[in-house]
């Protein structure tokens, strides 16, 4: 992978370069492992509040920080609980924890390792996207040879902790990657969003308390624990430390996952890591944080920073780091069908605002099918995702209301020629 | 004692206990609050979102079902915000709906047609083609489900999951098609309550749909008499006749619910059959006559009285008042248990709905309501005799009460207080004479836990003037 000229090795993919590193065997000969073995000489308490000073922010598409997240995490460990690692990776243009996990499984065992060792859950789970089965596989392979070291299971190292760890696959739904969702489906129940309050990490999996965390933000804990959180700090911004994974499609010439720094520039990821745009095409758009993300036109593009302050400054959202770039042959009003049609299918369906709303959206966007488009359907959209936002349990409807808001904002004139053109036949 | 609190909901203060649903606190106070999915009897869901309401420091908006009372708190969902948000969601629940109030049964008691008057936008945007489910679905136990009115509430899922646990509901698919689907035939005897419970049309009685208009029903509250547990319920009825029985919430006995047994007690009540006066049997053929043959002919028999345990205690009361100090027998038919004992819910074996009170007023008025005395009544019939059975309302063993009648047949007039021919041992008797049916008289009756509850007469379909006492008043004439 080390084709770009301009690639550095940083936290995450520092062992990605190393031929079949997804062995124990030679992960743990580049120095894998280690870092768990040292940290179960340390307080857990001192493993928690290490996190948090490294500010590290969950890398699932919310940014809240892990160490914050894990302070709500009760202390007592007797007490049943559970470390669920979410790798539900379903957001439309985010493989940034598929490839994480096909290249280096080890990476985020031993991170789940250190982060129970430190929460003192005795289980874990990893719940992985049903399309994820080679992924999966590889896990469960790394597990298994996890096991056979010592590092799972029963009295690990000798040092008196247990952690069991599985691999549970979903069934291919986007809902199933929220985090209650995540903890219906894993139940065996409907995979549907549960009312917070509780929040997982006081009534979670079985009605226990429950840390759900991302593939990418357990990986990068063992650099943390590793090298420390003043080293983690040394990349990013005061808001947003440390590296992050953005996965880029589209209309680059070399799409694909990097790891940069936050607050790396958009400019920057296109042209040195990406090559540019396709075909020396024009850039007429990026969306920046993965599907629900509103978009930014060219010129935002061009200066935004990617860091969660930023992006958010400029009216969009990091979310989980996943770059569509668009160029100027690109339609906005298909961009925005094909996302629309991903919402409605995949909205649960129970609370309403969502169930219905994501449906009309889509249907008010084909409206010339049926011949009864209008020039200001544009506004009706604009008026349903607006009082979609904020609506519902889990964040869903605002993932579908936010990105056609967005691109009403951006693009409105070419929505409003899209709806109301008929393609001839 | 649990801990009260004050808050504050639109600047109106409200007690309540502490960390109670706040959504419930509201309503128990009088406070109109829209919702769909909260129901006092099940889990909270969440998913309706129109109980949404603000909190002052709290930065968005939640629904007031999952939330609690806290001391202190200021709530409100009368601001422009929240008066919006619900009316986009209303707008949502009606987005898909067929609108089909004039042929739904639903109409006038919907949830939906309320809140629109309230909450609708009238002007519609919606000129896409809705989304088309299963219509007219038996799904058992007389439930029909229009999976198209369905707003997904989820009450009806969360109550076989909850309430009965019989887990026949769930929903089926996603997003905006998703729908209520039955994963066998309802099976449990407390079905009904779906109907209930459902807030639009989406689930029907197949007993009550299309038989009257709702607007056009009374409901008088009265109890339960399929039992002995006395459930709290009210009966619709208008001039044509009695049309269904719905539970009414009674904390004591039978909370929210009620079982499909007692739906069906008021058919007797404005049934064909209902007496409107005196009949005597010529040859097996009923016929109207003058009561005042039938006086004639116990004038100067022994008068023998076979009570029910259906009357209420102050029927029994008035019964022993006249009857005292002059000769007649008196005795109890107590109705057999039927099914077992108690199904943990609420039905109860022990079909008789006012035992306690009328082995209390026998025993007040000195006689014996024991199965002895019965027996040594049933004995002891002559031709001399003339007997008064009081025919229960509802009899779930007809051999039982047929092995009573076989008895009496000795006996020289053999008279049915009954509200109506009802069965076919009835032709055993010589005369049936008229007596009020529960939902045709005032009183009280005492339930298993001994508590009383009242029966409350609404409209009469019968001759409802004359009860067991004016025919108490025949002895020794």
């Amino acid at each position: 992978m080390k084709d770009s000229a301009n690639y550095k090795d940083y936290a995450l993919l520092s062992y990605h370069h190393i031929p079949g590193v997804h062995n124990l065997e030679i992960f743990e000969r580049a120095g894998g492992y280690e870092t768990m073995k040292a940290c179960f000489d340390k307080d857990p308490e001192a493993i928690k509040e290490e996190v948090k000073q490294s500010g590290l922010r969950g890398r699932g598409g919310a940014g809240f920080s892990t160490g914050v997240k894990w302070g709500f995490f009760t202390k007592d460990r007797s007490a049943i609980k559970y470390l669920l690692c979410n790798a539900d990776e379903s957001e439309p243009g985010t493989f940034k924890d598929r490839y994480l996990v096909e290249k280096n499984p080890h990476i985020l065992i031993e991170g789940m390792i250190i982060s129970a060792w430190a929460l003192g859950t005795q289980k874990g789970y990893i719940y992985i996207r049903g399309e994820f089965y080679h992924q999966a596989m590889i896990l469960e392979k790394a597990i298994k040879e996890a096991y056979a070291n010592g590092y799972l299971g029963k009295n690990i190292l000798g040092k008196g902790f247990d952690f069991d760890l599985y691999v549970h696959r979903g069934a291919g739904a986007y809902i199933c990657g929220e985090e209650t969702g995540m903890i219906s489906s894993l139940e065996g129940k409907k995979g549907q969003p549960k009312l917070k309050p509780p929040f997982p990490a006081i009534k979670g999996y079985r009605g226990l308390p429950t840390m759900v965390n991302n593939v990418e933000s357990l990986a990068a804990i063992p650099w943390i624990m590793k090298f420390g959180a003043n080293a983690y700090k040394q990349w990013g911004t005061e808001k947003s430390p440390g590296t992050k994974l953005f996965s880029i499609s589209g209309d680059v010439n070399k799409p694909g996952v990097i790891e940069v720094p936050l607050s790396t520039t958009l400019k920057e990821i296109i042209e040195v890591h990406c090559g540019g745009v396709r075909n020396g095409n024009k850039l007429k758009a990026v969306i920046p944080g993965g599907s629900s993300a509103p978009i930014f036109n060219a010129e935002d593009s061009l200066i935004v920073k990617m860091d969660y302050e930023d992006v958010a400054a400029k009216g969009s959202m990091l979310g989980s780091g996943a770059i569509i770039v668009l160029d100027e042959t690109r339609n906005m009003g298909e961009v925005l069908k094909w996302t629309l049609e991903f919402y409605h299918h995949e909205s649960c369906g129970q609370c309403t605002p969502c169930r219905e709303g994501t449906g009309w959206m889509e249907k008010i966007l084909k409206r010339k099918e049926i011949g009864v488009a209008k020039k200001s359907d544009i506004e009706l959209l604009d008026k349903t995702a607006a009082s979609m936002r904020g609506q519902t349990i889990c964040a869903l409807a605002d993932a579908a209301a936010m990105p056609t808001q967005g691109m009403i904002k951006v693009f409105r004139n070419e929505l409003e020629q899209y709806v109301t053109t008929v393609a001839k036949k | 004692m649990t801990e009260k609190v004050k808050f504050k909901w639109n600047g109106k203060e409200i007690e309540a206990d502490k960390g109670s649903n706040l959504l419930k606190a509201a309503l128990d106070n009088g406070i109109e609050v829209a919702h769909y999915c909260y129901h006092a009897g099940l889990s909270v869901a969440g998913v309706c979102r129109m109980c949404m309401v603000e909190q002052d420091g709290v930065p968005r908006p939640f629904p007031a079902c999952n939330a609690s009372c806290g001391e202190g708190i200021v709530v409100r969902n009368d601001t422009p915000k929240i008066k919006s948000s619900i009316e986009a969601t209303l707008s949502f629940h009606l987005l898909n709906h067929p609108l089909d109030c004039p042929v739904c049964d639903q109409a006038g008691e919907c949830g939906l047609q309320d809140y629109y008057m309230k909450h609708g936008q009238y002007d519609s945007q919606m000129v896409d083609k809705k989304v088309h489910k299963d219509k007219v679905q038996d799904i058992g136990r007389n439930v029909m489900l229009d999976a198209e009115r369905c707003i997904l509430c989820s009450r009806c899922t969360r109550f076989t999951e909850e309430v009965t646990k019989t887990h026949e509901l769930g929903i089926l698919n996603r997003g905006d098609h998703a729908e209520i689907t039955v994963n066998e035939k309802l099976k449990n005897n407390y079905a009904q309550n779906l109907v209930d419970i459902c807030p639009v049309g989406a689930l029907t009685s197949k007993d009550f749909r299309f038989k009257q208009r709702v607007w056009f029903l009374e409901e008088v509250q009265t109890t339960c008499i399929g039992c002995e547990t006395g459930c709290s319920v009210k009966v619709s009825e208008n001039k044509n006749g009695a049309f269904r029985v719905k539970p009414s919430y009674d904390h004591e006995v039978n909370g929210h619910w009620m079982c499909d047994d007692g739906r069906n007690i008021y058919k007797h009540v404005s049934g064909a059959l209902r007496l409107f006066g005196a009949q005597e049997n010529l040859n097996g053929l009923f016929v109207p006559v003058d009561e005042f043959k039938t006086h004639q002919l116990a004038k100067g028999k022994t008068l023998k009285f076979i009570l029910s345990t259906g009357l209420t205690n102050q029927e029994y009361e008035k019964f022993f008042e006249k009857i005292k100090g002059k000769s007649a027998q008196v005795a109890l038919y107590v109705l057999p248990n039927q099914g077992e004992d108690f199904d943990g819910l609420l039905t109860r074996g022990d079909k008789n709905p006012n035992l306690r009170g009328a082995r209390k007023a026998f025993e007040d008025a000195g006689y014996d309501s024991s199965q002895n005395a019965l027996d040594k009544l049933l004995s002891s019939v002559s031709s001399n005799d003339a007997i008064f059975v009081v025919v229960p309302e509802i009899i779930y063993n007809e051999d039982h009460f047929n092995t009573l009648i076989s008895k009496v047949e000795k006996a020289g007039l053999k008279i049915a207080l009954t509200h109506g021919e009802t069965l076919s041992t009835l032709r055993a008797f010589d005369f049936l004479l008229p007596i009020p049916t529960f939902v045709e008289k005032n009183g009280d009756i005492i339930n298993f836990q001994n508590k009383k509850r009242a029966l409350r007469s609404g409209i009469s379909y019968g001759e409802t003037s004359k009860d067991v006492s004016y025919y108490a008043g025949w002895v020794n004439l």
